[in-house]
């Protein structure tokens, strides 16, 4: 039963220390910020035409940043209203010029009794909208006037929200309402309204649709109204990170729109609380101190400042070990400065979750150390291990005094251990533009080896320079160590061409098959003759047999010339004619030939059946 | 052996008594081609086939022309003239010449 009691008192500890802490925002407007913000308002300083209006927003914006606007400006600005006043303008643009005079400081007086006299008709005017009557009331209050039957105001205020509800509109009338006194408190019944149609981004940022604008119009308007207190600091910081991912806003009334809404929120009960990391989140090892700011979304102190700051843990990321356990913070040169000494720790990454009063926040930070090179032993070894190698001592940065002399039955052996293993280590080779780095691999604690087989891991003859590096994130000092020189000798095989990478390939010349070896002279003519041999053993045949020519009459002289005519053709297409050529030529003749061919053959026919006649 | 020699010198005399003139100017011919064929197989066999093209076109030439001339004697046989009946030696003839003319068109293309 005790042990019950105690889990569940531990869990009601554990509940009640995360109700306390709230949380933190991650940055705050800084002075790079100020400066980037102060010269695009500037901009709206430029005169153009007959406007106004936008010289508004540089004026009020230089005021929030406690900038002082250049006397130049002032003048020009003044004369350029005082020109341009009308009282006639639309009551936004007399709000912004009545303002920027005052915020400059003009001389004299703007305002005419015209102005106050359209106004207060707009207060009574059932067509004015939300932001007409907001403008004519901050109008009247600026210029310290009463406004005229405050609770008419308000009961117009509620008809127009009736007819628009948009969030512009309510937050045009949050604004009047604040200056409406005992009038303005119907406002108080919108809050709960406004605030739940916020949208979520993330789990960490709030914003109203509509954009920067409207965000900022209603987180100004609800924080003005008089005894409120519309958010709970978890909202308020989710704002802020909203208003921080907008500083890159380019637009004056953007700018102004951020810095309005910044102003109020530091300015209420639920300041949003930065704890961010001044400089750099790495720490060198000789100098361990982490600064830290604490402040308000502007980068100023807090009233009251957060106490007590301290450091709840440390933690190394590596491997999830708490280094460290509530440590207070010193304060630094500043109000908002606070400085964590981090003694003692081995460089590496931690996590430090950092305390201010009630407000917390998880920072990221790295210390970083010096790195020692304790021995280094270089040498050649044999690949087949028959002797043992030798091997020569070397500390830093000393080099080798001669070069190496390596032939390809050998290895290169670097062997060396440092004082903290590192993520990059090593050896580079190069010689000219050739470069090869081989990978110096962990062989026992904090020991390293790398080992060159020379022949097929270099496979290059020549001068090699050797350099050891060795680089980690968490060193201040990488290092670069020319060890010396090698001299590779791998026989007379000259080193192939290098291959580039970019740029044309070799060109490819095609290779044609050579011709075959021809037998010699003579034996071919010999078999020519050999070839044409029968021909003559034919002719002394048909000799024996008693050829005679007895039908060779003159009807056979056309079809001779033509069949002749026909193999002379042959022989040409032989020697150079092509296959067209000779079939355009064959036709004509095969067709002089069938005819005389035709005319013989039935001669010799008809001579035939003659004398099978005369025969019978 | 002295029957073989009987058998060959009883069929030279058959052959050369009884054979019309006109066959024996065609086996000549015929025999012609053979030499031919075989002195370029010859050729082939002891040189090489190097213009393997040239060699073909030679000895295919002489096995068609073989192959026609045959067809001729077939054709001018008299003792066939009951099988080639409506085809007189002449068409035969003709037919031989024109079977030439597209053979050697071919064997010409193909000489190289």
């Amino acid at each position: 039963m005790n042990k019950y009691i105690k889990i569940v008192l531990a869990f009601l500890s554990f509940g009640a220390l995360c109700a306390t802490t709230e949380a933190s925002i991650g940055g705050y407007i800084s002075a790079s910020d100020k400066k980037k913000f102060l010269s695009t308002l500037v901009k709206s300083f430029t005169i153009e035409l007959d406007d106004i209006s936008k010289s508004y927003y540089a004026a009020k914006g230089y005021k929030i940043l406690n900038e002082v606007v250049p006397k130049a400006y002032i003048t020009e600005q003044c004369a350029h209203i005082k020109q341009h006043y009308k009282a006639t303008a639309n009551v936004e643009v007399l709000f912004n010029a009545l303002n920027t005079w005052s915020l400059l400081g003009c001389d004299g007086k703007l305002h005419t009794d015209d102005t106050i006299a359209s106004i207060n008709s707009l207060l009574q005017n059932e067509k004015s909208t939300t932001a007409d009557i907001r403008y004519a009331t901050e109008i009247l209050t600026q210029l310290k006037l009463q406004i005229p039957n405050p609770a008419k105001v308000a009961q117009l205020i509620q008809a127009k929200l009736k007819e628009d509800d948009s969030l512009a509109s309510i937050g045009q009338a949050l604004h009047a309402a604040s200056l409406l006194g005992n009038a303005g408190k119907f406002a108080h019944d919108r809050i709960e309204d406004v605030i739940v149609q916020a949208d979520e981004i993330d789990g960490k940022l709030l914003q109203w649709e509509g954009g920067l604008t409207v965000t900022s119009l209603l987180i100004t308007g609800l924080l003005r109204l008089p005894g409120a207190t519309p958010f709970t600091q978890v909202q308020a910081d989710k704002f802020a990170n909203y208003l921080l991912t907008r500083k890159t806003v380019q637009t004056p009334k953007g700018i102004l729109s951020l810095l309005e809404a910044a102003v109020a929120l530091a300015g209420s009960s639920v300041s949003p609380v930065s704890i961010s990391i001044i400089g750099s989140s790495q720490v060198p090892q000789d100098k361990p101190e982490l600064r830290i700011q604490v402040s308000d979304v502007f980068g100023q102190p807090l009233k009251p400042v957060p106490s007590p700051v301290i450091a709840q843990s440390a933690t190394r990321i590596s491997d999830d070990v708490v280094v460290l356990a509530k440590q207070p913070l010193i304060s630094g040169k500043t109000s908002t400065e606070f400085v964590l000494t981090l003694d003692k720790l081995d460089p590496g990454y931690y996590r430090v979750a950092i305390n201010a009063g009630s407000h917390s926040a998880t920072i990221t930070a790295r210390i970083l150390g010096l790195l020692t090179i304790n021995s280094l032993e270089i040498g050649l070894t044999d690949a087949d291990g028959s002797s043992a190698p030798k091997l020569s001592k070397l500390s830093y940065p000393t080099k080798l005094d001669s070069a190496l002399k390596a032939d390809s039955s050998q290895h290169l052996l670097v062997k060396f251990s440092i004082s903290r293993p590192v993520h990059q280590a090593f050896l580079r080779l190069s010689s000219g533009k050739k470069e090869i780095v081989f990978l110096a691999v962990p062989d026992s604690n904090k020991g390293y080896k790398v080992e060159v087989n020379v022949a097929s891991q270099l496979a290059y003859t020549g001068n090699f320079d050797m350099e050891l590096i060795l680089g980690d994130s968490i060193i201040t000092n990488p290092i670069r160590w020319t060890l010396g020189v090698i001299d590779v000798n791998l026989g007379p095989s000259d080193s192939p061409a290098p291959r580039s990478l970019r740029g044309p390939k070799p060109e490819i010349k095609h290779l044609f098959r050579p011709a075959e070896k021809r037998p010699p002279e003579p034996v071919s003519l010999f078999f020519s003759g050999l070839t044409a041999a029968p021909l003559l053993v034919l002719l002394i045949l048909w000799a024996k047999l008693g050829i005679n020519f007895g039908n060779f009459t003159g009807v056979a002289i056309p079809f001779h010339l033509g069949f002749g005519s026909i193999l002379g053709l042959f022989t040409l297409f032989w020697l150079k004619l092509d296959m067209f050529k000779t079939c355009a030529l064959l036709i004509p003749l095969g067709m002089i030939t069938f005819l005389a061919g035709h005319r013989l053959l039935s001669s010799i026919a008809a001579r035939q059946k003659k004398t099978e006649k005369a025969d019978k | 052996m002295a029957q073989i020699t009987s058998v060959v010198s009883r069929f030279y005399n058959e052959y050369k008594n009884k054979t019309p003139k006109k066959l024996k100017v065609i086996d000549a011919y015929l025999l012609y081609i053979l030499l031919t064929g075989i002195v370029q197989f010859g050729y082939c066999l002891l040189v090489g086939t190097f213009p393997f093209n040239s060699f073909l076109s030679g000895f295919i030439s002489c096995v068609s022309c073989f192959v026609l001339g045959v067809c001729l004697r077939l054709q001018a046989n008299p003792e066939n003239k009951s099988q080639f009946a409506g085809i007189s030696p002449e068409r035969g003839f003709a037919d031989f010449i024109f079977a030439h003319i597209v053979l050697h068109l071919v064997v010409m293309n193909f000489i190289g």
